[in-house]
């Protein structure tokens, strides 16, 4: 198995090279611009929270990072001496609090972990902390999952309609696209089950796009000032173009 | 990160290029805070050449605008820090972190401005 490894000063100056460690090996592993984006944001925050943390910002000590390749997955660790890190210690933030009562703390780890597939700590005497991040390579560019919708978008029908979408998403599945070509008529109970699934994808950092409305459904979305909201294609080529290159 | 600063009558822009990280938030707060020292409240931040944003530097927004919000400057008026031309990558982690219901976004510098 092929592995590189890089040895830093547990810095601040140590991040821009870092990200571009990151950079480079995300690369040549093959992730796309949006997936190699979001390992470089979560390995950053790791290393911020090893330079201030870990080590007191005292400016001693050592990062080391290593990638490799794991069948479909990108693979990253950062290891440090300094004192040993228990994340349960760490509070997850309050992302939906107000202004006033926000606070900015805890923020890294939540990165981390909603930007990365897997993230794992350990801590030994002989090792050091050890922290490994994997992220499925391709999987905002391959795994479009399709779902064809048709007939009238109300309570009930949407309902029955979002079903295997909900279901799909539970069993994994990030990149939701809906052809909507067949749907005839939505309304605002319809608008908002959309609404709570797109919320639930998000959530795991999917995304949920649209494509093919007929004017009519179209209308309902500017009416409402969804297509704000929405990521809405005209065609499912354009679509599942949008989605190779990465954006949802 | 490099930070380009015009005054206006009422209003400063800060215009922020590079990389906002851990390296570089001090050098934002600490530009904030000369600004802020001088009786400067409402500020507008210029994102469209930032091009990266890690929670360090979330941390300066969000302090930053809780204590400019805090100052009145007439009944009125009161003090803001209020953003334009946000960057679909710096959005995602605005949206990411529910930073982005905290803040004013506006999609031109013009508008920012002159929403004071």
């Amino acid at each position: 198995m092929r592995m590189e490894t890089i040895t830093l000063p547990a810095t601040l100056d140590s991040l821009a090279l870092i990200s571009e460690f990151v950079i480079n090996s995300t690369s040549q592993a093959g992730l796309d611009e949006r997936t190699a984006w979001q390992v470089q944001l979560a390995v950053d925050e790791a290393a911020t929270n090893i330079i201030q943390h870990s080590y007191d910002s005292t400016g001693n000590g050592t990062i080391e990072l290593t990638w490799w390749r794991d069948g479909d997955f990108y693979v990253i660790s950062l290891r440090d001496f300094g004192r040993p890190f228990d994340p349960s210690e760490v509070p997850a933030p309050d992302v939906t609090s107000p202004l006033e009562d926000r606070q900015a703390g805890g923020l890294g780890l939540f990165l981390m972990s909603r930007l990365m597939d897997d993230v794992s700590f350990s801590f030994s005497e002989q090792e050091g902390n050890l922290l490994v991040m994997r992220k499925r390579i391709g999987s905002t560019a391959t795994d479009v999952r399709i779902f064809t919708l048709s007939g009238r978008l109300d309570a009930i029908g949407t309902e029955a309609a979002i079903q295997d979408v909900d279901k799909a998403i539970d069993e994994g599945a990030r990149t939701i696209l809906l052809d909507l070509q067949g749907v005839t008529f939505l309304s605002s109970s319809g608008l908002r089950a959309l609404l709570l699934t797109r919320k639930k994808v998000l959530a795991l950092n999917g995304s949920l796009s649209l494509c093919e409305l007929r004017p009519e459904v179209l209308e309902v979305f500017e009416i409402t000032g969804f297509t704000q909201v929405f990521t809405i294609h005209p065609t499912r080529e354009d679509a599942l173009a949008a989605l190779q290159r990465g954006n949802p | 990160m490099e930070i380009t600063h015009k005054s206006f009558a009422r209003v400063d822009l800060l215009s922020i290029h590079g990389r906002l990280d851990a390296a570089s938030a001090p050098q934002l707060k600490q530009k904030l805070d000369e600004l802020f020292d001088q009786g400067r409240y409402q500020i507008v931040l210029d994102l469209a050449d930032l091009n990266y944003v890690a929670s360090p530097g979330l941390r300066v927004l969000i302090e930053a605008r809780k204590r400019a919000r805090d100052r009145k400057i007439t009944n009125l008026e009161g003090g803001d820090l209020r953003l334009a031309n946000m960057p679909d990558r710096i959005r995602e982690v605005f949206d990411l972190t529910g930073f982005t219901s905290l803040f004013e976004v506006y999609d031109d510098t013009l508008s920012a401005v002159g929403s004071f």
